[in-house]
């Protein structure tokens, strides 16, 4: 294995998180708040640590697949406990649990918080903490495919290793102007966002931050009451930012070069709006009865589906109070999750779309014994391969996810807590129901538990094989025999 | 246009349709150079090894398809190369690029009931070339047989001036002595351009002394070649016979050419069926119905007297081994024909003679059109010809206009390192240069050179 490769990404990513850092910093110059010190040295450190381990440039540049998911999740790993230093150096975030678990939620975008008291942090934190669901949305490794040049084709597999979804296409034959794209059309949809925050009468500080979270589709909230405070302007700009950041991002490249035709074939994106609108229809006549406000009704639905869908987690209302059947939709959504190429996390509509074809070809195949029928996405043949791999991230979906949910159970919480907690982390949401509902928080869990909801939140973002490649023994032996042979010489 | 708002341009957009040999030699070559390349092929396995290998973007389906060229942008694509394996379906990959696109268009014909007629179908399908990699293989080995001693020869210059590698062999002149010593030696207009010695290519200066198992490349005017080649000793005598295993498509190029050139030609092919189609098409070949891996057949029908042995069966480890066994029982010149290039380095080992790569020779022709095209349109490139595994470039250059290189001694141009003029094209008269000569307009002028991607005569300078 190509180790110096690997620790080479891993210096780029650390440069990036350094450079990244002096944002807040600006904040802290703005607000005068002292703060800023402390991510000004996590900064000078990081850059430091970067610096060393990109001194030395690898002779080989080729990445297989295997360097790339494992480059991938120790880039995740080491850009977290980087992250998570300055919520310490403060003293905001005390613990190192408590301030890992805030970073991994903010990079993975869950948007899940240990705080109870959001508006005690200073505005430096918060943004930072908002700022890291910014970076974490369209992944840190497809912006250093941007910038950084490395040469060779194959870095396609860092990307395929942390973009969501069940295959990784380009939009233009480069894979460096493919990313300089998606960031070019991530970036114009967030200043949008804030342009028209800002015309809400939002602060600006409050429109930035939470443009950062929609467009990342964290959703970690500035406010203790997370958007419940501000106009229904604002709401349902939030809204439709929150869908439009979880449509597969191959769709806006067509609209911007007006290829609007082959937008709207994309099979994915019409069952998403299918979703979302037959879901919101649901939710407004369950609830209608009780708010009894047709504005309103409307508003609660299309934004909590909106929010859980994909899967951001910014709430308005307390959703745990709502009736079981609209409670029962908002944790099927958590798991449908948004589109594949998109920001958001969950199991994505694609792999859905696929799965339930499969199921009718199976279906038909008790019928037909010997019919045979492609699964079709898009008028395309779908590959065996790419079936074959949504059934095993399925089925490897579901152990960890019943796995974590024993692992956390020891706490005696009850399993609504317990289950919801461990869907709102894997899924990438942030809020889930009972002890851990829009109006709580995950502070409650002991360290234990909160390591295994952190594994959780990275391994939905990364979409599981790249971090469990590194519980592979391949992945240690190379590494260790490669130390052993260092030390002898 | 539409997608303008797309990335710096700096390489052109490229559709290869198609990944086999040569399809695969391209792209390999064709992102070096930093264009943008969309891939379409029938098989996903192969677009999905190719994707991963290379900063390029895969399609599967039909290439010739309207709908499948539009998914991968025909309308705002400079170039289209048609290299599947059929004929018919390159051609029409091509008309209907042509019709849809403003894209010029590349194709690979190879069957000989098409090749009678390439200029035709170039001019009326508008296609931008047609390459046909037999044909060119057969060209190159029909020219070695020629000329029997060297090991390549490649022609520039409309065939005035001749590109040859040899060998040196021990107690040779050539052995020990150095290379400005040697053109007083030898009176002759010829120029030693690029030499290897232990895997590495040196483009020698004037004390640079030759030893004996150097590689050496020279250049000179068709008529000098032969004198010089007499002078250090070499015979130059063509070859009168010649024995081809193997009665494919090149086996045809080359009988035909050969017998042309009076060079009687016996083929020996395993198909009965072949044979008869052989033996009307080429009436005055002997054509063997028989196992052109049967050392016996091979025995009776005189490896040990023929004079060059050329196999040219579809399989390279067959080629190789015929190669080696005709290089050990006869005296014959041999010539091996390559087709998949792995383990370049053990073939390289191997005393193989002569060795002719066709996808390599279809690739040069084609990158040497696409870095004319990049330069403006405007074509600046007459030929392209790469050596030594391709890190050498001979590149042929039309001068068309007036610059800073041109009427100007070359001694004064401050040239780049490892680069070497090699011959000025003026009029159809070849002059090797001296310092004291110019560069004019109208000329075409050969670069031999380590660097690679020159696209005009300007790049020469530092």
């Amino acid at each position: 294995m190509n180790n110096s490769i690997i620790k080479y990404i891993l210096g780029q990513v650390l440069k990036f998180e350094a450079v990244l850092m002096l944002l807040p910093c600006i904040v802290a110059i703005i607000y005068t708040e002292s703060e800023g010190l402390c991510y000004l040295i996590t900064a000078l450190v990081c850059g430091a640590f970067g610096v060393i381990m990109t001194a030395k440039k690898p002779e080989n540049f080729v990445i297989y697949l295997k360097e790339g998911c494992i480059a991938t999740s120790l880039s995740w790993i080491f850009l977290s406990f980087f992250g998570c230093v300055p919520f310490m150096l403060t003293g905001e975030i005390p613990h190192l649990a408590d301030a890992l678990f805030e970073t991994i939620s903010g990079f993975t975008t869950t948007g899940a918080s240990i705080l109870s008291d959001v508006e005690s942090l200073s505005y430096t934190s918060i943004f930072w903490r908002s700022f890291t669901h910014w970076i974490g949305g369209m992944g840190v490794l497809v912006f250093l495919l941007a910038i950084i040049p490395l040469s060779g084709g194959s870095n396609i597999n860092l990307m395929r290793a942390e973009s969501p979804g069940p295959s990784v296409g380009k939009l233009v034959p480069k894979i460096k102007y493919t990313a300089r794209l998606l960031y070019i059309i991530y970036f114009g949809l967030t200043i949008v966002e804030i342009v028209l925050l800002l015309l809400g009468k939002m602060p600006v500080f409050d429109a930035i931050t939470t443009s950062f979270g929609t467009a990342g589709t964290g959703g970690f909230g500035i406010k203790n009451d997370s958007l419940a405070g501000y106009s229904s302007y604002i709401q349902w700009i939030v809204t439709i930012f929150m869908i439009l950041f979880g449509v597969n991002f191959n769709a806006f490249y067509f609209i911007l070069f007006s290829r609007f035709k082959k937008a709207f074939a994309m099979e994915e994106v019409r069952y998403y709006f299918i979703i979302i609108f037959t879901s919101i229809a649901v939710i407004f006549f369950n609830i209608y009865s009780s708010i009894k406000n047709v504005a309103d009704a409307l508003l609660h639905s299309s934004f909590q589906v909106a929010s859980i869908i994909t899967t951001t987690g910014y709430s308005t209302v307390d959703f745990d109070l709502w009736p079981q059947t609209s409670k029962t939709i908002l944790v099927m959504l958590m798991f449908i999750g948004a589109c594949a190429g998109s920001t958001g996390g969950g199991i994505k509509v694609s792999r859905f779309v696929i799965m339930i074809k499969t199921i009718i070809k199976e279906l038909n195949s008790y019928i037909h014994p010997k019919s045979i029928k492609k699964i079709k996405m898009d008028g395309k043949p779908v590959e065996h391969e790419v079936v074959r791999a949504i059934n095993v991230y399925f089925i490897t979906f579901m152990i960890i996810f019943s796995v974590s949910i024993f692992a956390i159970s020891f706490e005696d919480k009850d399993l609504i807590t317990n289950f919801t907690a461990v869907t709102a982390t894997i899924n990438n949401i942030g809020p889930g129901l009972g002890m851990v509902g829009p109006t709580c928080n995950f502070g409650h869990f002991n360290v234990f538990s909160k390591f295994v909801l952190m594994f959780d939140m990275l391994a939905g973002r990364l979409e599981l094989f790249p971090l469990l490649i590194l519980f592979h023994p391949t992945a240690w032996k190379d590494m260790i025999e490669k130390k052993i042979k260092y030390s002898k010489m | 246009m539409r997608r303008d708002i797309n990335p710096i341009k700096k390489g052109l957009r490229i559709i290869i349709v198609g990944c086999g040999k040569v399809g695969t030699t391209l792209i390999e070559q064709l992102v070096k150079e930093g264009h943008d390349i969309t891939i379409i092929d029938k098989n996903p396995q192969a677009v999905q090894t190719m994707s991963d290998l290379y900063d390029i973007m895969g399609l599967v389906g039909n290439g010739a398809s309207y709908s499948v060229q539009m998914e991968a942008g025909i309308e705002d694509t400079d170039l289209i190369i048609a290299v599947t394996d059929s004929d018919e379906l390159n051609l029409l990959c091509c008309t209907v690029a042509r019709r849809v696109g403003h894209c010029s268009a590349i194709a690979r014909v190879r069957t000989p009931d098409y090749s009678r007629e390439v200029g035709y179908l170039r001019e009326k399908l508008g296609l931008a070339m047609i390459i046909n990699p037999e044909l060119e293989a057969a060209k190159e080995v029909a020219r070695i047989l020629y000329l029997p001693t060297a090991l390549e020869v490649n022609t520039f210059a409309h065939g005035q001036a001749e590109l040859i590698k040899l060998i040196v062999p021990e107690n040779n002149i050539l052995d020990g002595i150095a290379i400005s010593e040697l053109s007083k030696t030898i009176p002759l207009n010829f120029l030693i351009c690029a030499i290897e010695r232990n895997g590495e290519v040196h483009i020698p200066s004037g004390n640079f002394v030759l030893l004996k198992g150097d590689l050496v490349s020279f250049v000179a005017s068709r008529k000098d070649t032969r004198e010089f080649l007499e002078k250090i000793g070499f015979k130059t005598n063509r070859v009168k016979n010649t024995m081809i295993i193997g009665g494919g498509k090149a086996a045809y190029y080359l009988a035909k050419q050969l017998i042309n050139m009076g060079i009687s030609v016996k083929i020996i092919e395993k198909d009965k069926e072949r044979c008869e189609e052989l033996s009307i098409s080429l009436p005055k070949a002997i054509i063997i119905n028989g196992d052109g891996t049967d050392e016996e057949l091979l025995h009776e029908e005189g490896l040990q007297y023929t004079e060059s042995f050329v196999p040219l069966t579809g399989i390279d480890e067959e080629n190789i081994l015929l190669t080696l066994h005709a290089k050990s029982i006869s005296k014959a010149k041999v010539i091996t024909k390559i087709n998949r290039i792995t383990f370049k380095d053990v073939i390289s080992k191997l005393d193989l003679g002569s060795v002719v790569y066709p996808r390599y020779i279809t690739s040069e022709a084609i990158i040497a059109y696409v870095r004319a095209k990049k330069n403006s349109m405007n074509s600046n490139i007459e030929t392209l010809y790469h050596m030594f595994d391709s890190r050498v470039e001979a590149i042929e250059f039309l001068v068309d206009k007036t610059s800073s290189i041109t009427d100007t001694p070359i001694m004064d141009l401050s040239l780049k390192d490892n680069l070497l003029i090699s011959f000025i094209n003026r009029n159809g008269s070849i002059i090797i240069p001296s310092g004291n000569d110019c560069i004019k307009t109208g000329d075409t002028v050969m670069i031999v050179t380590t660097h690679s991607g020159f696209n005009d005569i300007q790049d020469i300078l530092k």
